[in-house]
């Protein structure tokens, strides 16, 4: 059963007097005052449209926002109903709006939304993220349905990208998972997902909760957990994904810090069961999928390359301790192809994220250095992937996706050898 | 009796079938004499006045809706003496008559009709609304729409159409002519002066019709009704009309007028959304439509019932709340009928006791004047075998013995099979096994409606709806000359707790209605009350 | 006369035959203590071995940078090398005391001295390991970040973290044992003013966008396209 612990009073109060529902929805947020109203609305039309004989609630756990959000969060509403929707609802929509105690974050906000499906007895959960401008009262049905109706544990959002958007997945989370895990999931880290109510209590009997994880470190966490062990898994189709306008530049070495180390650290976590596992299964979707947008993307290259021939030369010190002499030869010698002709194998590619995980793995660096040195190394390969594809069609660009995962599947073998072999052994 | 001009505001009606009641004759059937016998056991039961299904000579092919002659009785029933002997029984046990008056229509075997359709240049043929074509009043939906297909129907005699709302057979009357009126005024007077007490108006929305309207509700149809009512008023002032108007709360609004139409109208719309509430384990269908419930004059009463006599109407909801209606309620396909669902009580609550009992602990205590359903009150099983509506007319069941206590007659002559599976049949449902127990549903039903006639709070109080956060919890404070009532109600199958804003009483001490228990005084705090599954309590909250 | 310097001779060789024999017991106590010292420094050389083997001070010291600088000077890796220092220290520990034993006060002193100055040393190599592994850190640190700052010299600034760390690493561990004192406090200023600047890297490059709009509000921007680029290249989103 649940620890209630850390629930305050009045989230408990509120949480009583909802009493068991069918479907619960959760919006984590912390200080999102310009987005929050529209996924909410999203939402109240969303569960009215489509799950409107179903007892329903929606849960807005707090971090602490200075900024107003949990007063938007409880003011946002519908007025529109009889423009909308044939009817009236026929049951009481339930708000339960929060703060949690306790560090702000994602953990203890995804935390506490276990907690309350677990208290509610929720059939099926969906968790969506408080920034998306894209969000559309069908993403609700989409992440829910599957859980709801069809008996699937875990359901995965699809969204409609950009051709270059979102390389990191596509590039290294995505096929890693594939070939560790055997699932080719697409979107292994993501901040709107559907799960069962026994996938919600089944993450809450974890330990992780105790441990210092990211917020990315968390969703990848549950992705994979739920993946080992044995819940159903499948995708839904949303839409295209937009977020706001990131902050001032990206902090792509954070980014990378934070989501690759994760991914790592599950690879360790669950060592025992992807060791043993080949090939890998694709997932069953719902929903009617679109072609990836074509926007034309417009990159200088000779800086980036610039930067890379520099930042690779004085790494060199670094890559040694993680990689094999043979692979750093190989990055070396892209430092003196022409701009036009830069290109990164998938081969090598791969050869490097995987001797990055073995490094990480038997911690031959510290590893938050490892990680840090994996940013000049992924500029290339994304530079590599772009110039190669930017006169792609759409279908080329997922046969190269394609391509990239199943050589990931191929070189899985070496993984699985640098990785088992004895720490402080032969480079 | 007692002249009492607000009688009918302070009255528990029972609605019956004198067909289905007792048969004292052994022809199968019940009548008047039988009736009259088993008044003793309605005045046990402690209701005030009994409203009395059509018993007028008739073709029986609408159970006694198609009247053929307004001011006799069915040979079947009895004798016109005999109803007189029963009114009189009945005042003696103070208990009222309210019958039935078909104003919208009358059976084709009517000699009113026969006149009108022997030939265009008779008196009566004023009487009846003719058309030459069928495309008059286009805008008028069908009202039984499992049997009829049009307004109109084709008379062969004066090779023109007449209009009827109901059945082909139950021509219109057509009120536009003052002739019809001042007879029905005379029909009226003729009942009114034998003693009956109050009139049930059939189908009053539809008396006029308009081209471009949709002939209900119409200006000229209360102008009829504001009509009768004078007369009504000049010469019978303690007699009542009751409206039946199966329209939205607003609409029927206009059926009390100025207090100058008519006293009592039923609440369509409050009665599925009672089922709804309890199927939904949520007040919201109850409080919105109690809030979209109009304000009446002070004169005036609404009539709030669970069941009668026809199907469980869904006109008045909306397309999703019906299809949940039927999915929750209609399983079997059978048990649908027109737009409703042709059940009794207890079949729909699935026999649960504690289910039929909330409901009725609703209906003894929201706003207005409880009508009972004959049978509910010993939790009577219906029979969806039967056609039309008849699944919810069969005998009374008063024991387990021979046809069920209600008739000498071989079985096979009874009107209507008797009601005879192992859940609800006769020789486990019926008024003599459950005089015998202090704890049947008769026994409580006693007692519950002891308990509503020991204040009239509940027959003339205002409303006040509380809001407690927990969604389950339906909760109301009724008021009337001081006294107060707090009423708290579990709509869902689970225990539950709920905190009361009851500051407004802070200070008063909440006692228990049926045991008469003290509760823990009202003070500043949220009071907080648990509630057993469908559990609910009366209190009466007193000054001490 | 003959006689007087036989008779003298027999006196001296006789003391000497007697100071020698006074003499052999300390001495071949000596030569004992140092055969069993050697013995014990042996069995200890084996010993911290095998702890050194268990506590993995390879993996220790080649994260600390050691190992390479011990194979670059041809030296031996650093678990033999440290097992080597400690046969030593027993073992010329064991031979100090066998030097006392021999019963010279002056030596005597010396060796007192000796011993009391052991636990310092110890500290010392401490102080300079730890310094060694902070080093590498440190200096490793700040070379990832410059280089994903795209910060032109990236090496350059890690081997100038580095080398502000060690200098005051062997700064402390002199003072440890007690050798130019205030050396050590110039040799601190200087280190400190590093650690400062190592910082104003790690915020430059980490806060560099800050940074950047605080400079661009000091120093309007003379090359605007060059920023827009940098920030066109951002805009991918990685996930």
């Amino acid at each position: 059963m649940a620890e209630t612990a850390q629930l305050s009073d009045e989230f408990i109060r509120q949480l009583s007097a909802v009493g068991e529902v069918d479907v619960l929805v959760g919006i984590p947020t912390f200080n999102n005052k310009d987005t929050i109203e529209r996924v909410v609305r999203a939402v109240q039309i969303g569960l009215t449209k489509y799950f409107h004989r179903d007892r329903c609630v929606l849960i807005n756990p707090d971090g602490g926002s200075t900024d107003g959000t949990p007063e938007i969060f409880k003011n946002a509403s519908v007025s529109d109903f009889e423009i909308m929707l044939t009817s009236n609802p026929l049951r009481t929509f339930h708000r339960v709006s929060a703060p949690y105690h306790g560090i702000p974050g994602k953990e203890t906000a995804l935390r506490t939304m276990f907690v309350a499906a677990d208290l509610l007895r929720a059939k099926a959960c969906a968790i969506l993220s408080p920034t998306s401008l894209s969000v559309t009262p069908e993403w609700v049905e989409s992440l829910v349905r599957p859980a709801y109706r069809e008996n699937f544990d875990f359901v995965a959002p699809l969204y409609q990208r950009q051709k270059f958007d979102g390389l990191l997945l596509k590039g290294l989370l995505s096929p890693v998972v594939r070939s560790t895990y055997g699932v080719r999931i697409r979107e292994p880290i993501a901040s709107d997902l559907g799960l069962s109510g026994k996938l919600a209590r089944h993450f809450l009997e974890q330990n992780i909760w105790d441990q210092d994880m990211t917020a990315f470190g968390l969703e990848i966490w549950m992705t994979t957990t739920a993946i080992v062990n044995g819940f159903k898994i499948s995708e839904s189709f949303l839409g295209p994904r937009i977020q706001p306008v990131p902050q001032f530049g990206q902090d792509l070495p954070g980014t990378i810090r934070q989501v690759v180390g994760a991914l790592f650290k599950c690879l360790e976590m669950h060592e025992s069961y992807w060791l043993s596992r080949t090939g890998s299964e694709s997932l069953p979707t719902f929903g009617f999928q679109y072609d990836i947008a074509l926007e034309p993307l417009k990159l200088s290259t000779k800086t980036i390359l610039d930067n890379f021939r520099s930042n690779i030369d004085q790494l060199v010190p670094v890559l040694e301790s993680i990689l094999t002499p043979a692979t750093l030869v190989d990055i070396r010698k892209m430092i003196d192809l022409p701009d036009k002709q830069f290109r990164c194998s998938d081969e090598l590619w791969v050869k490097t994220i995987y001797e990055f995980a073995a490094a990480y793995h038997h911690s031959a660096i510290n590893r938050d250095h490892l990680l840090q040195a994996l940013t000049p190394l992924y500029r290339a390969r994304v530079t590599s992937f772009i110039l190669e594809n930017t006169k792609a069609p759409a279908a080329k660009l997922e046969q190269r996706v394609e391509e990239l995962g199943q050589e990931f599947e191929r070189q899985k073998p070496y993984l699985i050898d640098r990785w088992s072999a004895k720490a402080g052994g032969e480079r | 009796m007692q002249s009492s001009p607000l009688w009918y505001k302070d009255a528990v009606i029972y609605e019956l079938h004198v067909r289905a009641f007792y048969d004292s004759d052994g022809d199968g059937a019940g009548e008047f004499k039988g009736l009259t016998h088993k008044l003793d056991y309605l005045k046990d039961l402690g209701v005030s006045a009994v409203w009395l299904l059509p018993f007028y000579p008739s073709p029986w092919r609408d159970d006694g809706y198609d009247i053929s002659d307004y001011t006799g009785i069915h040979p079947a029933y009895g004798t016109l003496d005999d109803f007189k002997e029963f009114l009189e029984e009945a005042h003696r046990r103070d208990v009222r008559v309210i019958t039935e008056l078909v104003l919208n229509h009358t059976s084709d075997q009517h000699p009113w009709f026969q006149q009108a359709r022997g030939s265009r240049d008779n008196p009566k043929r004023d009487w009846y609304v003719w058309s030459e074509t069928p495309d008059r009043y286009k805008d008028a939906r069908i009202i039984f729409t499992d049997t009829e297909q049009s307004n109109w129907a084709w008379d062969m005699s004066s090779k023109s159409y007449y209009w009827h709302r109901f059945f082909s057979h139950q021509p219109d009357l057509n009120y536009d002519n003052p002739a019809v009126r001042e007879e029905m005024w005379k029909v009226m007077k003729f009942w009114l002066d034998m003693g009956v007490d109050g009139l049930r108006l059939d189908a009053v929305p539809y008396l006029v019709e308009r081209d471009g309207t949709s002939c209900e509700n119409l200006p000229e149809t209360h102008d009829v009704l504001k009509f009768l009512r004078q007369r009504l008023d000049e010469n019978f002032p303690d007699k009542m009309f009751l409206a039946e108007a199966n329209q939205w709360p607003q609409d029927v609004r206009a059926y009390f007028g100025n207090a100058d139409e008519c006293h009592m109208a039923f609440h369509f719309p409050l009665m599925p959304r009672m089922f709804m509430a309890i199927k939904l384990e949520d007040r919201k269908p109850l409080v919105d439509v109690l809030q979209r419930t109009p304000a009446i004059p002070a004169a005036c009463q609404w009539g709030i019932f669970l069941r009668n006599h026809d199907e469980l109407t869904l006109e008045m909801v909306t397309m999703d709340e019906r299809d949940y209606m039927y999915d929750e309620f209609a399983k079997d396909a059978r048990a649908k009928l027109n737009i409703g669902i042709r059940r009794r009580l207890a079949p729909l609550m699935e026999s649960d006791r504690r289910r039929i009992e909330l409901l009725n602990g609703l209906l003894m205590s929201l706003p207005g004047t409880p009508i009972i359903y004959y049978g509910d009150e010993i939790g009577m099983g219906d029979n969806i075998y039967l056609g039309d509506r008849n699944g919810v007319r069969t005998p009374m069941q008063w024991n387990g013995g021979w046809n069920a206590g209600f008739s000498g007659a071989d079985p096979e002559r009874l009107y209507s099979a008797l009601i005879s599976n192992p859940l609800y049949g006769y020789q486990v449902v019926n008024v003599e096994s459950q005089r015998r127990s202090e704890h049947s549903l008769l026994s409580w039903m006693k007692q519950l409606i002891r308990v509503r006639k020991s204040t009239r709070v509940f027959s003339r109080g205002t409303m006040e709806m509380l809001h407690p956060l927990n969604h389950r919890v339906l909760a109301y404070v009724r008021e009337f000359e001081g006294e107060k009532i707090l009423v708290v109600s579990n709509l869902s199958s689970q225990t539950q707790a709920a905190e009361l804003d009851l500051r407004h009483w802070k200070g008063t001490v909440p006692i228990e209605m049926f045991g008469g228990n003290p509760f823990p005084r009202i003070g500043d705090l949220p009071y907080l009350l648990t509630l057993g599954p469908y559990h609910f309590y009366w209190f009466r909250l007193r000054q001490l | 006369m003959k006689d007087v310097v036989l008779r003298s001779l027999h006196e001296t060789f006789g003391k000497f035959g007697d100071m020698l024999l006074q003499f052999l017991p300390h001495l071949l106590v000596m030569l004992i203590i140092f055969v069993l010292g050697w013995f014990v420094a042996i069995i200890l050389k084996f010993v911290t071995r095998r702890i050194f083997a268990f506590v993995r001070l390879g993996k220790l010291s080649k994260d600390a940078g050691l190992s390479q600088i011990l194979s670059k000077a041809d030296l031996p890796p650093a678990g033999d090398l440290f097992s080597s220092l400690v046969f030593w220290v027993v073992w010329f520990g064991f031979l100090l005391i066998g030097v006392d034993a021999l019963g010279v006060p002056e030596l005597q002193l010396e060796v007192g001295k000796f011993f009391l100055f052991l636990p310092q040393i110890f500290v010392a190599l401490l102080v300079l390991f730890g310094g060694l592994l902070a080093a590498n850190f440190f200096s490793r640190a700040a070379l990832l970040a410059a280089v994903n700052a795209n910060l032109p010299s990236a090496r350059l600034i890690s081997g100038f973290v580095r080398f502000i760390i060690i200098l005051l690493t062997v700064a402390m561990a002199l003072e440890q044992i007690a050798l130019a004192r205030s050396t050590v406090l110039i040799t601190f200023a200087i280190a400190f003013g590093a650690i400062m600047l190592a910082l104003a890297i790690a915020f430059g490059s980490g806060g560099r966008d800050a940074a950047h709009r605080m400079l661009d509000r000091m120093f309007p921007p003379s090359e605007p396209k060059k920023e827009e680029e940098r920030a066109k290249q951002e805009e991918i989103s990685p996930l």
